[in-house]
């Protein structure tokens, strides 16, 4: 839920500002920078275990396993724009409600991918002493979701494209002399 | 003390998620992950890739890591979020444009 377009000029401080405006500013440009580095990290990470034949099963299980602790942070970070737009939603306008639809279908999907990957895993869960009945359910519904969730993905990133472009030439072009 | 509370709120979420879907398994007799004792016939996708694997037709990776040399799966991946990305931003700069198209002509009017 890349959803903090908000903070795109939190880290415009004057020299007139108050000692706690600068210090909110930063504090409110930590976490940007924060969320966008997390989101990016998540993409990569996400991308490279949908790529089943690129990585190899265990990295594969390994990389997915990790992937949903990091989208528990994810959604414990963006859990304030979850409430807020989740509230607003009985309000007219259509785009914020096709956000908070995307990311609810995304979150089921995720959930359910990263529920049932752990539950046909060969070797992850073998390696950790755990050996569960293999079950053609959850071997299905892995299959279903991961295909949607790449669907999916792409199209939540691309929702927040202007945050995205925004944050990433704050970041990662170099000016001398300008501090972050 | 915040960020515990929404964590706390976020893993609750995802266990009613997870608990809906094992109850989805159960009522489709399919769970025998969790306890169920039958087992299943093969799907007919399940014995076709077996016998494309046989045949040859998919390579099977050793599964001692990252490899180098497959990397067209990983740009199949890649290519497909690009398409769909790139389709959403471009729905996204022409709704923009219409708007603020029909934003001028009102204020022109």
């Amino acid at each position: 839920m890349l959803s903090h377009c908000g903070f795109v000029n939190a880290g415009r401080a004057t020299s007139q500002a108050d000692p706690p405006v600068i210090a909110s500013r930063r504090r409110i440009l930590a976490r940007t920078r924060l969320d966008f580095w997390l989101d990016a990290v998540l993409l990569v990470a996400y991308t490279l275990a949908y790529s089943l034949g690129f990585t190899g099963i265990a990295v594969h299980e390994w990389l997915g396993i990790g992937l949903g602790v990091v989208l528990l942070v994810h959604l414990t970070l963006h859990w304030d724009w979850v409430i807020r737009t989740t509230m607003k939603l009985v309000r007219p306008g259509g785009r914020e409600r096709f956000v908070w639809l995307v990311n609810l279908l995304l979150l089921l999907c995720m959930t359910l991918c990263i529920a049932s990957g752990i539950l046909i895993s060969e070797v992850a869960l073998p390696e950790l002493g755990i050996n569960l009945p293999v079950s053609s359910f959850w071997r299905q519904m892995h299959d279903v979701t991961a295909t949607l969730t790449l669907i999916l993905v792409p199209i939540h990133a691309a929702l927040r494209w202007r945050w995205i472009v925004g944050m990433a030439r704050r970041f990662t072009a170099w000016r001398p002399g300008r501090p972050l | 003390m915040k960020f515990l509370r929404h964590l706390a709120a976020v893993v609750l979420v995802v266990a009613v998620i997870v608990g809906l879907g094992v109850l989805w398994a159960h009522a489709s007799g399919g769970g025998a992950g969790i306890g169920s004792g039958f087992k299943q016939v093969p799907s007919h996708q399940a014995l076709l890739r077996i016998r494309q694997i046989k045949a040859g037709v998919i390579r099977l990776q050793p599964d001692d890591g990252i490899h180098l040399a497959d990397t067209g799966n990983l740009i199949r991946t890649c290519e497909i979020e690009a398409v769909l990305a790139t389709a959403v931003i471009a729905i996204s700069v022409v709704r923009r444009w219409h708007r603020r198209m029909r934003r001028n002509a009102a204020a022109g009017a």
